[in-house]
């Protein structure tokens, strides 16, 4: 591993030379070419041919930059990208209907098993409890999170809020977001039947950031302006405090493939784990694991 | 000229024929195959349908969604009904000249409007109005779901009341005309009475469109998988059921269930079916 | 019934009507309000130049081409699928079909019509997902198999319109081939259908408008949020309704949900034009292929 990495460093190097003169070329010329990137992506020049990837919600802008950088350098490359939840993406993975399948929560051991998984964790992320930015409640215990995500808590007031009742948002049972949050936050609680269901970690936070009374949780690199983070037991769902361990709702983002990977699949999961990737990775607010 | 033999031609459009029927039939066998397991482990397919939703303590019944189809199609019923019936009097029956044909225009062409757009308009426009107004729940909700749906199945009900108000023979009219009745007695003595199974045959095929929507609820009801309470409460229909369960697992009873939802969908769509032509042929048989 | 009660019926009638038209209005109006700052051909082509876009020599990223282009060929594929199948049975149901059978067939293809769409897509992604397990690892939802599901969605306007259209045919049209010694195939060729070709195109544009429309089926069948143009008939694809959708929840930022109703706008004025088209080519016959019992 780390002698691909080198290697890739090396070449890395080279190119960024060629690059310098490409720009100074194209800066003479007064003209701003194709727009070439040389670099990690040169390998996928001589590629061509489909990589369909699905499952994970919480991937996906990642998943879109990196296909949108590869299809740039050669449009024969088709990527394409479908959400589900990670237990489709590992599903699909297994039973071959994608190359590669993305999980928000590690793969079982029965899973990796009976399909051979290879797990590649690139980022690691966390599940932050949101609300509406008007909705002044900004502080949960445990203890308040599991009776309201369970319907024992209704009403806002009862947690420092207005008198409103409190609308929960829910994932379905495919989400790696929801098995991660329900395990860490809720200690594996009830959900109660009355929560709205979304599909997608982008769909939980525009419900809420339209919701001034609604309350869900999602990958906390999804978490922006338009929602408010709402702290767990004192503790911020930011990058800092999952980084140090502090926040306890954290987990890895994986793209798993079946069997060791190879040719396009292999080159896109090797791009991840590059420092244009990485890069990549921590640009959409997820936590490098370099 | 070609000349192809007669029985060879007969042969040659009959077989697309039975191509299309085994596909209509082959779409149900498909899913009674795949639901299957379910059923069997279920018991009886009838105790799927009356159970409820609890996957934790191994329970699959899809009792919540079916009463959340039957409730948002059944409340759009009740919004479009009275709205459908008062705009093919107006086209019919007042006959305004101009704004009669105006209306006509309309409904014809908002049978063109895509399915999406009701609900994308839905979710920024309607949903949050419900919300403010009520002040209760987050606004996706039963009657979110229902009023779109309304606008949607409208036009079907105008169509088909129009068309059998029209189809009244003129005499019946006149005769009531010289009997000295105004345009409104001569609606509701004559010209109702005797569209009445046209008008029953709308609303079934109406309520058949409102059934299987998929998108609307799909985008307004919120999905919450329980037996609501009120009409401001969020609700999984049948179809969306099936739209947001189809991806997981397939070996998984969850999966299994939405064949289930298929198969409850089909039935009903077959029964509506049988329910139309009988209305329509027997009123057809009348004139 | 009194005077009163007259007048109630009258008013109530206006109430309805002008509550119609203005809901219509509101809707319609609401996404060109919002939307038409979106239309551009930025919307359509994000950064790439259209030219290159439309000689395929680069992908197109935000920017609804790979979207029109995938709603394009789903169009193609689906229609041309099910225009043969749906021509013969609309012929065969016109001309050859009597008594029982002829009641059976009808039926079938009203419980054709009354399925719900999202039940035609989870049987297509049933049987791709079958295939795949059984068969050929090639084969998963995709194009093809989206195609093939819509045009079993689109089959029964095919043919309702090609039936009602050669049934209304005047019995003098009919005969004369007959009499001057055609053969029955000779005259369904050469006279009845070329007679009731008007009626036959007017459905096959409403399947080519619900083949646009549709959402349900292709969310089950291979569309995909992002899948650049398709490079064969067994890749996924994007589509401009299943975007509409995916944006509606899916916005990450207000510029993204413009582009929502940039596509709506765009998508409306696809089906409206289709819609009116097939209005002008035939009005009588589209109301019955809606509506045949």
């Amino acid at each position: 591993m780390s002698e691909r990495i080198s290697k890739r460093v090396s070449i890395i190097k080279m190119k960024k030379i060629t690059t310098v003169l490409l720009i100074m070329a194209c800066l003479i010329l007064g003209s701003a070419g194709e727009g070439v990137q040389a670099g990690a992506l040169d390998s996928f020049k001589d590629e061509k041919g489909v990589l369909k990837i699905a499952g994970g919600t919480a991937h996906i802008p990642v998943m879109q930059e990196v296909a949108k950088r590869i299809m740039e350098i050669n449009p024969e490359i088709q990527i394409t990208i479908a959400g589900g939840g990670s237990g489709v993406g590992i599903k699909q993975v297994g039973e071959g209907l994608v190359q590669i399948g993305n999980s928000g929560r590690k793969p079982t051991d029965e899973e990796i098993q009976k399909y051979n998984l290879k797990m590649f964790q690139w980022a690691l992320d966390g599940v932050g409890i949101i609300v509406h930015p008007d909705n002044k409640v900004r502080n949960l215990t445990k203890a308040q999170v599991i009776d309201i995500f369970s319907g024992k808590i209704d009403n806002w007031k009862l947690v420092g809020g207005p008198d409103k009742g409190i609308n929960v948002y829910t994932r379905d049972e495919a989400s790696g977001t929801r098995e991660v949050f329900w395990e860490k936050a809720l200690d594996k609680g009830a959900i109660s039947p009355k929560a709205n269901f979304v599909a997608s970690n982008g769909a939980m936070k525009s419900a809420i950031s339209k919701d001034p009374y609604g309350i869900g949780y999602v990958s906390v690199g999804h978490i922006d302006e338009t929602v408010a983070p709402v702290a767990f037991d004192g503790v911020l769902p930011t990058l800092d405090n999952v980084k140090q361990g502090k926040y306890t709702i954290s987990r890895g983002l994986y793209s798993n493939t079946k069997g060791e990977p190879s040719g396009l699949t292999k080159k896109f999961i090797d791009y991840l784990f590059t420092p244009e990737g990485q890069k990549i990775v921590e640009s959409n607010g997820f936590i490098s694991i370099k | 000229m070609i000349n192809i033999p007669e029985k060879a031609a007969e042969k040659l459009f009959l077989l697309p024929t039975v191509i299309s029927i085994a596909i209509t039939i082959g779409i149900f066998g498909f899913m009674l195959l795949l639901g299957l397991p379910l059923i069997i482990r279920g018991g009886h397919f009838l105790n799927l349908l009356a159970q409820s939703w609890a996957p934790g303590s191994g329970l699959y019944g899809i009792y919540p969604m079916i009463v959340g189809s039957l409730s948002i199609a059944s409340l759009s019923l009740v919004f479009a009904f009275p709205l459908s019936l008062g705009c093919s009097v107006l086209i019919s029956v007042v006959g305004h000249e101009v704004f009669g044909r105006f209306l006509r225009g309309v409904v014809q062409l908002m049978t063109g409007i895509p399915t999406v757009i009701y609900g994308f308009v839905g979710v920024f426009l309607l949903v949050p109005r419900i919300r403010e107004i009520f002040q209760r729940g987050s606004g996706m909700c039963i009657l979110s779901a229902s009023l779109m749906l309304a606008v949607l199945i409208s036009p079907t009900m105008i169509l088909f009341f129009t068309d059998s108000f029209d189809h009244v023979p003129k005499s019946y009219g006149q005769a009531a005309e010289a009997l000295g009745a105004s345009k409104g007695q001569k609606f509701l003595y004559v010209t109702l009475p005797c569209a009445w199974r046209g008008v029953l045959t709308g609303l079934i095929l109406a309520g058949g469109r409102a059934l299987g929507d998929t998108l609307i609820a799909l985008m307004l009801a919120g999905n919450a998988i329980q037996i609501p309470g009120s009409v401001l409460d969020s609700a999984r229909t049948l179809t969306s059921h099936i739209a947001l369960v189809f991806a997981a697992d397939y070996e998984s009873l969850e999966f299994k269930s939405i064949f289930a939802c298929g198969m409850s969908l089909y039935l009903l769509a077959t029964l509506l079916v049988l329910g139309a032509r009988g209305l329509w042929h027997r009123n057809e048989g009348e004139k | 019934m009194n005077r009163l009660g007259e007048k109630l019926l009258i008013a109530f009638s206006w109430i309805s009507g002008i509550t119609l038209v203005s809901v219509v209005f509101f809707i319609v109006g609401h996404l060109i309000f919002k939307g038409i700052r979106a239309i551009n051909l930025k919307l359509i082509f994000g950064e790439t130049r259209p030219l290159d876009a439309l000689l395929l020599r680069k992908q197109v990223f935000h920017g609804l081409f790979p979207a029109m282009m995938g709603t394009f060929l789903l169009v193609v594929l689906s229609v041309g699928l099910a225009a043969p199948v749906g021509l013969a049975s609309g012929i065969y149901l016109a001309e050859y079909a009597q008594g029982k059978v002829r009641k059976i067939v009808n039926f079938f293809f009203d419980i054709l019509a009354t399925i719900p769409s999202i039940v035609i897509g989870l049987t297509g992604f049933s049987v791709a997902v079958f295939l795949h397990q059984h068969y050929s690892k090639q084969i998963y939802p995709c194009l093809l198999i989206s195609s093939l599901s819509l045009s079993f969605l689109v089959l029964p306007y095919i043919i309702r319109s090609t039936q009602v259209s050669l049934e209304s045919l005047p019995l003098n049209t009919r005969l004369t081939a007959l009499a001057l010694g055609g053969t029955r195939v000779q005259n369904i060729l050469y006279v009845l259908v070329p007679q009731s070709l008007s009626g036959i195109l007017s459905g096959l544009i409403l399947a080519i408008g619900r083949c646009a429309e549709d959402t349900a089926v292709i969310m089950l069948t291979g569309v995909v949020a992002t899948a650049g143009l398709p490079r064969s008939v067994l890749a996924p694809y994007e589509a401009l309704p299943f975007y509409i959708y995916y944006i509606s929840s899916e916005y990450s930022s207000p510029e993204e949900l413009l582009t929502g109703y940039g596509a709506s706008i765009i998508l409306l004025i696809i089906c409206m034009t289709l819609f009116l088209f097939a209005f002008i080519v035939k009005r009588r016959i589209i109301w019955q292929t809606f509506y045949h019992l």
